[in-house]
């Protein structure tokens, strides 16, 4: 029993932590797409109020990729070991 | 102080609208489901605050960053990335720790910014046919 415990917190949070592997590339990505919108005001700086604007909801989306990793390992780390717990201690006392 | 860039003023006040739209709008669907109690609202406001003033601070960081050198910007970006990111983790981490929030309401918020940029070309289209 404690070791089916074990092995579920375990792969609970082994599995938080290979979900925000996904937390790197969002910062990578917003970093490169910033740089580029320098460059680009610096050619053009009339267009300084819709490169900000496209590069505001850019890097939102781009964002987001992480916030789902993100979500997933807060519940992976926080809701499922309980329920998951839950319904092995239902399985073993029904049986 | 340098001060805020309108475009990030606006965006950010379309982002905490829709916001408050999709939180009106989870708290209906869990009233409807009979299963609302305080913790809900609170995890909500905590969440939804949460994302709004992430998305705020980006736009910050995005205005300082437009004045840089190329090589600069991005490392600002990267920096307020991960600033951002650990401030998210922080407030998951109080939504499950702290009672009165509920972790789920808490940590759902985080996405409305992306649903509410989603809807965004539904509402430019509009105005260009106008």
């Amino acid at each position: 029993m404690e070791l089916a415990i074990g092995i579920i917190l375990g792969c609970c949070a082994l599995g938080a932590g290979l979900a925000m592997i996904a937390g790197i590339g969002p910062g990578i990505g917003e970093g490169n797409a910033v740089a580029k919108a320098c460059e680009a005001i610096a050619r053009q700086p009339e267009s300084k109020g819709s490169v900000t604007t496209t590069m505001l909801m850019g890097c939102a989306i781009a964002e987001t990729t992480g916030l789902y990793a993100l979500v997933i390992a807060i519940l992976l780390i926080f809701v499922a070991p309980n329920i998951l717990v839950n319904i092995l201690v239902n399985t073993i006392s029904s049986l | 102080m340098k001060k805020i860039d309108t475009t990030v003023k606006k965006e950010s006040l379309y982002i905490l609208i829709w916001t408050v739209i999709l939180s009106l709008l989870m708290q209906s669907v869990i009233l409807i489901l009979n299963r609302w109690d305080p913790s809900i609202l609170w995890g909500n406001l905590l969440g939804g605050g949460a994302a709004v003033c992430n998305f705020f601070v980006m736009g910050l960081f995005v205005q300082s960053a437009l004045g840089k050198e190329e090589k600069d910007a991005k490392n600002i970006i990267r920096l307020s990335q991960s600033l951002r990111f650990l401030m998210l983790v922080a407030v998951g981490a109080v939504g499950y720790l702290v009672p009165i929030f509920n972790v789920v309401t808490t940590v759902l918020p985080f996405l409305f910014p992306r649903i509410a940029i989603a809807f965004r070309p539904l509402f430019e289209k509009r105005k260009e046919g106008e």
